[in-house]
Parts: structure tokens; sequence; C-alpha cells
């Protein structure tokens, strides 16, 4: 694999293992990074957030407490806080261009949406089920084909093509209310 | 009455008229049915909204200055208070993103010496976008109106073997709009593939490819320049019998050589034009 499981990489990394960080940015490197590029304009923006997010939860490791909420709900925490302060920075210095150039201040809100946030924490933990699973819940969400046909299209039973589904969206609803939780 | 089959309540929130009259009566009138299909619903909403997110990998450079970071914290020791119990401290971590220990960097590396541009043909990412684009361009092609494939005989310098209409995979709303076209063309050194695409504007670059019928081999034969046309000369040798889809991809400015798993058009050569090309 790849990708290690989330309990190896909440388990290394609230013992403090050396290998902990790069387990978590091997993990969640693409959801925080995709959660920044989302959320700010400028790609270099979401790399400096990115950034900020590894070192300062690497840092303030003895503040994760796994029995409060999951590390991947903690991380999107973290990031959420690292994406306003940058929107902020960028907004200050719009607003010095505004008034430089006599145009209006920018109007954009200065926190990350959460339909943003919910929509890559939901593709983070799509791209986690199974090959199998994964390959059903998204043609059931991305084509227009019905449960009956993707059974007949990958050739594998109706009865687990409904059970992949209900399994599937059911993960995806306690991720993301695992991930609400925990900011 | 007993509640509605999670399993029918799962179909419904997909969007599917599942289960009986009864179930659909039941699931109406029913506070507790109501609710969970409400929140599935909101799962499938959320899930669709304007197609998929494609999760992105930071630029490896990232990696390289959260490694140095830490390493920071290590030589100052008045930084180092969260130190690990045995006092080692935090990991020692290369630019490579690897510890002294076994284990995968998190990325390749962008760019390197001795790296060209072949060594983006070998690839292991995306499987799943490329076996689901699979699966619909087998649905595509059984349906049987959409590759459009004219064969070609003009009494030029080098004729054209065949041309490919370039379509947009089903499961990709967002590039609804979109469509191309690949002309193959037979030169007496080499053969030639000339791909023009229209797409929406996007942060990024499209990007060609030749897939393999297995589904996860993958050629790259270079990017469209900004009027998103380019030729490109397919390698020596290339089995176009097996290397018979043309993908059109946009990739984000990530230094990543693997395929974005973003496919903006799609079509198949026509096997007669593996034929001539060997010839």
């Amino acid at each position: 694999m790849d990708v290690p499981s989330d309990e190896d990489v909440s388990a290394a990394f609230a013992k403090g293992d050396p290998d902990a960080l790069r387990l978590l940015y091997q993990r969640f490197g693409s959801l925080v990074y995709s959660l920044a590029r989302r959320s700010l304009a400028a790609a270099a923006d979401a790399e400096d957030v990115t950034q900020q997010v590894f070192v300062s939860a690497w840092r303030g490791r003895d503040t994760f407490d796994p029995e409060r909420g999951s590390l991947a709900g903690w991380l999107v925490a973290i990031t959420r806080n690292r994406i306003t302060d940058a929107m902020r920075a960028r907004r200050r210095d719009d607003r010095v261009l505004a008034t430089m150039a006599a145009g209006a201040p920018s109007e954009d809100p200065a926190v990350p949406s959460d339909q943003v946030v919910n929509r890559v924490v939901l593709a983070d933990e799509l791209s986690r089920l199974p090959e199998a699973q994964r390959l059903v819940m998204t043609l059931a969400f991305y084509s227009d084909l019905t449960h009956e046909q993707i059974a007949e299209v990958l050739q594998i039973p109706l009865g687990t093509v409904k059970s992949h589904i209900r399994r599937g969206l059911q993960r995806l609803r306690s991720r993301l209310e695992a991930d609400r939780v925990a900011h | 009455m007993s509640h509605t089959d999670p399993e029918i309540l799962a179909l419904r929130a997909l969007g599917e008229q599942a289960g009986s009259a009864q179930d659909a009566a039941h699931t109406a009138q029913c506070a507790d049915c109501q609710r969970e299909l409400e929140r599935l619903s909101g799962v499938v909403e959320l899930a669709r909204g304007d197609g998929p997110v494609q999760l992105e990998q930071p630029p490896a450079p990232v990696w390289d200055r959260i490694a140095a970071a830490i390493d920071a914290d290590t030589a100052q020791p008045g930084v180092a208070a969260a130190a690990t119990a045995n006092g080692s401290g935090p990991a020692h971590l290369n630019h490579d993103g690897n510890p002294p220990s076994a284990g995968r960097p998190p990325h390749p590396p962008s760019t390197g010496p001795g790296r060209t541009p072949r060594a983006r043909r070998r690839r292991s990412r995306g499987k799943l976008a490329v076996a689901v684009a699979g699966v619909a361009a087998g649905l595509v092609i059984g349906i049987g109106a959409t590759v459009a494939i004219t064969e070609l005989a003009r009494p030029s310098a080098s004729p054209a073997v065949a041309e490919v209409a370039l379509r947009p995979l089903p499961q990709y709303p967002q590039w609804r709009g979109a469509a191309g076209t690949a002309v193959l063309r037979e030169t007496p050194s080499a053969q030639q593939l000339a791909v023009s695409v229209t797409a929406p504007r996007r942060v990024g670059f499209y990007e060609v490819w030749l897939l393999g019928r297995n589904g996860t081999s993958m050629i790259s034969l270079g990017d469209l320049d900004a009027a998103k046309n380019g030729t490109f000369t397919l390698p020596a040798g290339v089995d176009l019998s097996f290397y018979s889809r043309i993908d059109v991809s946009l990739q984000p400015f990530n230094g990543s050589t693997l395929h974005s798993s973003t496919s903006v058009v799609r079509g198949s050569l026509p096997s007669s034009a593996a034929g001539a090309a060997g010839g």
C-alpha cells in the first residue's frame, strides 16, 4: 500500500513516532493541499498553508486527543484556521492595492466555505474505499447508470452493488460527521 | 410496520425509483426514514456537486520545506520541547522525504538529472479513474454513436490514416462542452498524430496520451499549445491495436508527470489504423 491506514498514522502520531510526520503527510498531504488549493486563488498560498499545517501539527502533536475526534478532523480544523489566516492576509493586501488604485475593496468572505471543505473531505474518503466499492460509488454518483446497470457493467451480483452503495453512503456520512465534530 | 430497507433508502437517495409503492408511502410518513433519506441525499448532493473533486498532490518542494522546518527544530534545543520520550526528537528526514528507514517518498521527484519524458510512460496511480473511464468508454462504444471515424485518403504528402472525433466522458459533466479531433498521418519516417481540442479555459495545461486496452497502460505524447493544438510523433513501433485510445487530460502545474485522472476528451482509433500504421 502506498498510503498508510488512518489507524497506523494516528497511533504513530500519538506516540511521537519518528516516521509519523512522513506517514501523516503521505496520508493527508493531498487532503490538506486540495482544501487549500480550492479555497485560495494562488497556488503559492496553498503550498504555504500546506507547509504550515504539517509543521504546526507536528509541533502541536501533544494537543491531539484521539478521544475528542479523528486525526483527519483535527488536521482539517488546523487547515481551516490556516486558510482563514491566509485569506485575511490576502485581503489586507487587496485592500492596500484597492486603496492605491481607488477601487472597491474585495468582498470575499475570509473563511473557507463549508461546501468546499466537505466536498474535499468526501473525495478523500471516497479515495479510501476499497477498489471495488470505490468503483461502484463512483459510477453511482457520476454516471447515469442505475444499480442494475452497474451490476451488469461490472459483472458483480446485484446484492453486492446494493450493499456497497448502502455502506459506502453510510461511511461517507460518518466521515463528514466525524470531521465536522472535530472543529 | 417495519422501517424502509436501508438499501432502498440508499438507492432513493441516489435518485433511483427503488422499492415498492408501500415503501415510498412508509418513507413519506415515517420521520425516522425521512430523516435518514435526507441525510443520505445530502451526502449524494455534496458528492455530485458540479462533478467529482480531484484531489491534488502538493508539489514535491512542499515536503522539503516541511522536513527542513522540522530539522531546524531539532537543531535548536529550545524548540525541541516536543521531543519524543526516548529523547531522540522528531525524525531526521532527508530531502526526498525519506527518513533513514525504508519507505516510499510521498512524491516522485518532479524533475531531475536523467529524467526523460519517457519516464512518464509508466504509471500506477489513478487506476480507478482509468478503470471507470474504461467502463464508460465501453458503454459509449456499445451505444455506438459517439466515435466518428472517417477513413481518408488524400493525395497529400502525408496521407491521413484516420480521423477520430474526441468526446468528453459522460461521468465528467464539467467537460460536457469539450470536443476535439485527432488525425493520424503517415510520413515516410514516422506516424504523426495531430490533436486539436476545444475546451473551457482552466488552470493547468492539456496533455495527450495513448491509453492501452488494459485500462492502465499509458504513453504520454506531449502537451497541447495555448490554442489547444499539437502534433506528436508516435514512438516508433508502438502497437496501435493495443494503444488504441487517445486521451486528453487537464494537468495541474504540480510537477507531477502522472496522468491527473482528469480526462477531458477521448476517442478510439479504428482497428484499420493499426494495420495501416504497421505497413
